[in-house]
């Protein structure tokens, strides 16, 4: 399957003029950053802010975007008339997703600002949320292969949103109940314990283990989109 | 091109068809919804066949040239934005985004994704269905240059938009695939045998329908064709056979005001209210009846007609 710059460009293009005139839609972009100004009135006495803020932001940001453009596309037939044309499902994915990406990186990083956060380590909390945000992209994806309509792209976030965010706190729960401990495997935890390194006293293999954990499901998240939006659209 | 039987309900639904399609040569096949759709997903197995489907959406929030240009990305055409929106007459609704474009317009707009089609035959539903006078003939051009390099088949329920570009057309329905006769033959013009006088004293067209012979009064009778042989006589939206050839129907009821427009027509002249024109060489009659029905003009036909109608 051969990958186009040039059609993947005129689908960004495409995919952002009509994300930023859609209102409705676009407005999630405020949310991440409301927040953060929200958490930073609150000072110290939130320290898992950052944790927090990330992981929705990711879901509420990244995944309802990507479901969002994928769904509207569904409900209009026109993703239907893009696999007629000589643009790849790779070039499709990957305008669209781009487009996503950056948004969700720029969004990220002014909230991130905004809130005050100085990361331990600069290298691995960019690599962390790169990881994430291709991740949380996928599962919009997925979503969004799911639902026919826009309405219910927003509605399908929701299990997403409860699972991965809240995942962290689950955790907690490991201590009664040691199936919850599985939770801690989800990426979302795993970024929160990577936030939560201070800026001394961490071993490479706290680095790397979260990292690890983040990127298996980054890859796998990945494939099954892929997948899935190949044989979705040929039943259809 | 080829396409499978299917049953339903133990019923022949769908025949076996096969048909050619050339460019150059409009394919056009008049039936109803559910046999457009089972058409449409045979064809949909096919690499090859760019099918435009009449639920086909549109990027709402784009302008019409945001969209010229991207679909010129995404096929990678050659050409220049501003070249195709003359050609497409668009210059006007340039910046204007598409949903607040006139419903006809936005159809006409979606449609042009035919235009940047690479597979070399299209298929259209309904393509002229939501459309004005004006996009229509903009459209129809489109498709006359298109069809010169690819092979374009139309799928509609009216006759009358299968014979806005169409050069050959089938009728699909319960009874079966059958060709349309609706060539133009001026090569073809009979000798009319000279009738007995008495013939104009009978003044009932006798037709059989169920094994019922039925009556009609020449007044009564909307048009006349010719399907593969048999005579069918429309009369309020229904037809019946006749055993009589078209020849001496037209013999019979010349003196009720009725017109041979056509190798395979006759026309109640009384019931026809337009004369459509389509291009400078193909016409239609459309009739003041109940259902919405179009004869076929043939060019020949026409200069006898104006001198008929004192036009």
């Amino acid at each position: 399957m051969s990958i186009s710059l040039k059609r993947a460009r005129a689908i960004f293009v495409k995919d952002y003029k009509e994300f930023s005139r859609n209102y409705a839609i676009s407005i999630i972009l405020v949310f991440p950053i409301l927040f953060a100004f929200l958490f930073r009135s609150a000072g110290s006495a939130l320290p898992g802010a950052i944790g927090f803020l990330l992981n929705t932001s990711l879901v509420i940001l990244t995944s309802l975007a990507q479901a969002c453009l994928i769904a509207e596309e569904k409900e209009r037939n026109t993703l239907r008339s893009l696999m007629l044309t000589p643009a790849t499902t790779l070039d499709v994915l990957i305008g669209k997703s781009s487009l996503v990406f950056v948004m969700s990186a720029v969004v990220l990083a002014i909230s991130t600002y905004i809130l005050g956060y100085e990361p331990a380590n600069i290298g691995t909390f960019t690599a962390a949320i790169i990881l994430s945000i291709i991740l949380y992209t996928a599962a919009g994806t997925i979503c969004g292969l799911f639902s026919k309509t826009v309405l219910e792209a927003s509605l399908s976030i929701l299990p997403v949103a409860f699972i991965f965010t809240g995942a962290p706190w689950g955790a907690v729960l490991a201590k009664d109940y040691p199936v919850f401990k599985v939770l801690d495997f989800m990426p979302s935890s795993q970024l929160v314990h990577l936030l939560g390194l201070g800026d001394t006293g961490y071993t490479t293999g706290d680095v790397l283990k979260p990292l690890l954990i983040i990127l298996a499901w980054t890859v796998v998240l990945t494939v099954v989109s892929v997948v899935l939006y190949v044989r979705r659209l040929k039943d259809e | 091109m080829q396409f499978q039987p299917m049953y339903e309900g133990g019923e022949l639904f769908l025949p076996e068809i096969e048909f050619n399609m050339t460019p150059g040569q409009p394919v056009g096949i008049i039936t109803d919804l559910k046999r457009k759709q089972l058409v449409m997903n045979q064809l949909a197995e096919h690499a090859g066949f760019y099918l435009f489907r009449v639920q086909q959406g549109e990027y709402m929030r784009l302008t019409v040239e945001e969209l010229i240009t991207f679909l010129i990305h995404v096929s990678e055409r050659k050409e220049h934005a501003a070249s195709l929106m003359e050609y497409f007459a668009l210059k006007e609704e340039r910046k204007v985004k598409i949903k607040d474009l006139s419903p006809s317009k936005r159809v006409y707009v979606t449609l042009l994704r035919v235009f940047f089609a690479y597979q070399p035959a299209l298929v259209l539903e309904e393509p002229y269905f939501y459309l004005e006078e004006q996009d229509r003939r903009q459209f129809k051009r489109i498709l006359d240059d298109l069809s010169r390099e690819k092979q374009l088949l139309i799928l509609t329920s009216n006759l009358e938009d299968a014979l806005i570009s169409c050069d050959v057309i089938y009728r699909l329905n319960g009874s079966g695939f059958h060709p349309l006769d609706i060539r133009d033959s001026e090569e073809d013009k009979q000798d009319v045998h000279k009738q007995d006088e008495p013939n104009i004293t009978l003044q009932k067209i006798s037709t059989k329908r169920n094994d019922k012979v039925i009556l009609f009064n020449p007044p009564e009778i909307d048009f006349i064709e010719s399907v593969e042989g048999s005579i069918l006589v429309h009369v309020g939206g229904e037809n019946y056979d006749c055993a009589l050839t078209l020849t001496e129907l037209e013999q019979r009821l010349l003196n009720f005001g009725f017109f041979r427009c056509h190798r395979s027509y006759i026309v109640n002249l009384q019931k026809v209210r337009e004369i459509i024109t389509w291009t400078k060489n193909s016409y239609s009659l459309r009739l003041n009846t109940s259902q919405d029905a179009v004869v076929p003009l043939s060019r020949s036909k026409l200069q006898e007609l104006k001198t008929l109608l004192n036009i």
